[in-house]
């Protein structure tokens, strides 16, 4: 198991030096000078060609990515061509709120989903199962922008119980959070329904229930453990895609993340920030994924045997 | 691992994830709504801050900010009257020596006192910095420390809009000792004369203020300020609708109608200092002949096209400056709409039967809509004229390099003056990046542009500008669109609130009744 996550963490290093040369070519390639943008459209050519030059901008490509990756190995991500601070210091003081907000989310959506989900498949057809799966399709359905904005103007407008936009206190936290746990949530319902589904059909619940086990027995201790290893992976791809910051809804709820710092990079030409933030960005994705693959072991033994 | 143990595993996964959640919700709700919190005023504007160094930037956010933590020498009135700030009084010994004498005990936020040598600092530091804005002291050589009160400051050359520029928030007044003790990180934990100091900057969220007791006009109304950061127009104006927000700035035109129908908001709206308009290049064909230009300023209906797309808040403009603009000349007729004159001028200019050309536009709503428009009227006297959009970067350098026939674009004089609403607009120095677009050259507009530069006698400025903008409306470079107004709107419990055009408000005397 060792092995296995020593080999899953070696992995990274490719990954990482992968995500490092696209953002890295991408952001080489897109037109606009950083010298002039850090200048001025004001300043003199002269200026510019000193700064590019001190900036090393004018170095090769393949010179120019290998300091980026020396640099950002070190943890030195450049300083923001905007606020002319430490890349690394702007992304670290904005993680707290998107940590805070994708925690929540996700929290929301297995609170949900998963009963839901259970639910829904060992009462087939029934009525919940039918309402919950047009609700499911529904939460799907909705973009996160229009459901926002539907909140706002019930519960901040109308009934003015909560703040319309913000951070700092909880009740700040609840319509981002409820508006991308939903969605989060019927993707998770879905799944669990459809994986026990197939779950229940097996021989083994068969033999479990031939057995005289209660029916709370056999759902929660056979059938869920054998059906949670693709739930598990929904749950591990939605938290690692809201880690990089959920934008539409950062922006309509001025929720202060990672994902609404990096759209403002991206409409300032903030070359730094783009580029550390999305290896960041990558840097989490991979986390989260491992997290999921070392948790399998733990849901699946036969997962876990194959690497002792 | 047995069943409990893995249950274990779950449970403990899930408390990790609430826990996460609850940190930073600790905290008591803060939130001003009306009447709860009267000593705080929150203030909601588009974007963050990028810095409160004044040194390190040159936008709006920031700007609005320093506005209230610093001082200038010089004090920029609503009315864009030119006062004393930090300064007693001034004379100008030669049109390039300034003799200034500050106002004596006045306090940084850190205790220190005010002195030339602070002034000394900041000038020194402001030009060695390359600040963003350095640009508005280009004309300074050098400041001369008399003692600790006075102290001359020796242009390079007569610039008359020097005194002026001093009363720009990127000349605010910093601490030698306070800049040196923040290091690289003062930006963020600025230090200033101001009637507010700096309390907190949560990234993406808020700056806080408080009240600065001992500042040297007195305390100021409110005990403290948030300036809150909602990027969306519509949340801005929620924001005040709900009362979590007592003041709000840049609001959108369609949320300023809803709220200006509340009776609890006081909408507000003036005229600005910003300028729109549509170039031509006059380095190409046929845009090099005056008669094409004037026939396309006489076809288009501007009046219309500015109230569409503006949504009526903004005024059609006659001539280049905006009224508000100190020696803006407000006579000036204005082209009118007259399709057949411009046809006739067409015509005489050999373009009977038009000719095809381009409007390049960044992707600004409200240009391309004024573009949408011109490019159906412009059919009409028999122009064919294709639309393109692009990036703003990549708009910029494309028309900076004359790649273009028609452009739209806008101009903030944010001084107020009339020398930064025309110099880089229409100086044959200016081609390209600097400002003119239009590759436009009058020697008689240089000459007069220099003087109205150079003059430090009001009354000599005025006669220029006035003359420079006669010869820049017959010559038409642009077609000359609209000035915006400035909309913002308070809660009407808030007392004082008297919006700037410049964008940046002065809320020393502002409060919650």
């Amino acid at each position: 198991m060792h092995k296995y996550i020593l080999r899953r963490v070696l992995l990274l290093i490719p990954v990482m030096l992968g995500v490092s040369f696209v953002v890295f070519t991408i952001m080489f390639f897109t037109p606009g000078d950083p010298a002039k943008i850090m200048l001025g459209e004001r300043a003199p050519a002269e200026e510019v060609a000193l700064l590019r030059t001190q900036m090393g901008l004018d170095d090769p490509f393949h010179i120019q990515f290998f300091n980026f990756v020396k640099n950002a190995v070190q943890g030195d991500l450049g300083r923001s061509l905007v606020t002319k601070r430490p890349v690394a210091a702007e992304i670290w003081s904005r993680f707290p709120a998107t940590l805070q907000l994708s925690a929540a989310a996700v929290l929301i959506a297995i609170l949900m989903g998963i009963p839901i989900g259970i639910i829904s498949a060992t009462k087939q057809y029934s009525a919940f199962d039918m309402i919950s799966m047009v609700i499911a399709l529904l939460g799907v359905s909705m973009p996160n922008f229009w459901q926002g904005m539907m909140m706002i103007l019930l519960f901040s407008i109308t009934f003015r119980v909560l703040p319309s936009s913000g951070y700092g206190t909880l009740g700040h936290l609840i319509m981002p959070a409820a508006t991308i746990g939903t969605s989060a949530a019927a993707v998770i319902t879905r799944m669990t329904r459809s994986s026990m589904l197939e779950v229940v059909r097996q021989d083994y619940i068969r033999t479990a229930r031939a057995k005289g086990l209660s029916e709370r027995v056999v759902i929660n201790r056979h059938a869920l453990k054998n059906a949670l290893i693709p739930i598990v992976t929904v749950i591990g791809l939605q938290f690692g895609s809201l880690l990089g910051g959920a934008v539409l809804t950062e922006s309509i709820f001025s929720w202060p993340g990672v994902g609404r710092f990096m759209v403002d990079a991206i409409r300032t030409k903030d070359y730094p920030s783009v580029q550390g933030g999305v290896l960041m960005l990558a840097l989490t994705f991979s986390i989260v994924n491992l997290a999921v693959d070392i948790l399998y072991a733990y849901i699946d033994p036969r997962i876990k045997a194959q690497y002792k | 691992m047995n069943a409990g143990t893995r249950l274990g595993v779950v449970a403990l996964s899930l408390l990790v994830m609430a826990a996460l959640v609850a940190t930073g919700c600790a905290k008591k709700e803060v939130g001003p709504s009306k009447g709860q919190n009267v000593d705080t005023l929150v203030v909601a504007m588009g974007a963050d801050a990028r810095s409160l160094d004044p040194h390190a930037t040159n936008d709006q956010p920031s700007a609005r900010v320093m506005k209230l933590v610093y001082n200038r020498l010089m004090y920029q009135t609503e009315d864009l009257k030119i006062e004393n700030d930090l300064v007693e009084s001034y004379n100008a010994v030669s049109s390039t020596v300034f003799e200034f004498k500050l106002r004596p005990n006045v306090k940084f936020h850190n205790g220190e006192t005010l002195s030339s040598n602070d002034v000394k600092f900041t000038f020194e530091r402001m030009i060695a910095n390359k600040a963003p804005a350095a640009f508005l002291v280009a004309a300074l050589d050098k400041v001369e420390v008399i003692d600790a009160l006075n102290f001359r400051m020796i242009l390079k050359y007569p610039f008359g809009p020097f005194v002026t520029h001093l009363a720009h928030t990127a000349t605010s007044i910093v601490n030698e000792k306070a800049v040196t003790a923040g290091g690289a990180d003062y930006g963020r934990n600025p230090v200033g004369t101001g009637p507010f100091k700096f309390v907190e900057w949560k990234a993406g969220d808020s700056i806080t203020l408080a009240a600065y007791d001992a500042y040297h006009l007195g305390a100021p109304k409110a005990k403290t300020i948030r300036f809150r950061f909602i990027p969306e127009d519509a949340n801005r104006a929620i924001a005040l609708e709900t009362g979590e927000a007592d003041i709000v700035y840049d609001v959108g035109p369609n949320d300023y109608k809803n709220l200006d129908a509340i009776p609890e908001i006081d909408a507000k709206r003036i005229a600005g200092l910003t300028t729109f308009y549509m170039g031509f290049n006059m380095a190409k064909k046929p845009f090099d002949d005056v008669r094409v230009r004037r026939a396309i300023n006489l076809a288009l209906d501007v009046d219309t096209a500015t109230r569409v797309a503006f949504e009526g808040f903004a005024v059609p403009a006659k001539g280049p400056l905006a009224p508000t603009v100190q020696f803006a000349d407000t006579s000036l007729p204005g082209y009118g709409y007259d399709p057949a004159k411009a046809k006739q001028l067409l015509a005489e200019a050999g373009y009977a039967n038009g000719f095809k050309t381009s409007i390049w536009t960044n992707n600004n709503p409200i240009r391309v809509k004024f573009a949408e428009i011109f490019q159906e009227q412009l059919r009409q006297v028999g122009i064919e004229c294709a639309i393109e959009i692009m990036e703003f970067a990549p708009y910029l350098d494309r028309t900076a390099l004359g790649e273009h026939d028609m452009f739209m674009l806008g101009w903030v004089a944010v001084t107020g003056d009339a020398d930064y609403g025309m110099y880089s607009l229409f100086h044959s120095t200016q081609f390209g990046d600097a400002g003119n677009r239009t590759f436009y050259k009058n020697p008689k507009v240089d000459e007069l542009l220099d003087k109205g530069r150079v003059s430090v006698n009001p009354e000599d400025r005025r006669a220029a500008y006035a003359e420079a903008q006669k010869l820049v409306y017959e010559d038409a470079p642009w077609v000359f669109l609209a000035f915006r107004e400035d909309l913002n709107a308070t809660r009407n419990y808030v007392k004082g609130f008297v919006p700037h055009a410049a964008g940046h408000h002065n809320l020393y005397k502002v409060y919650n009744e």
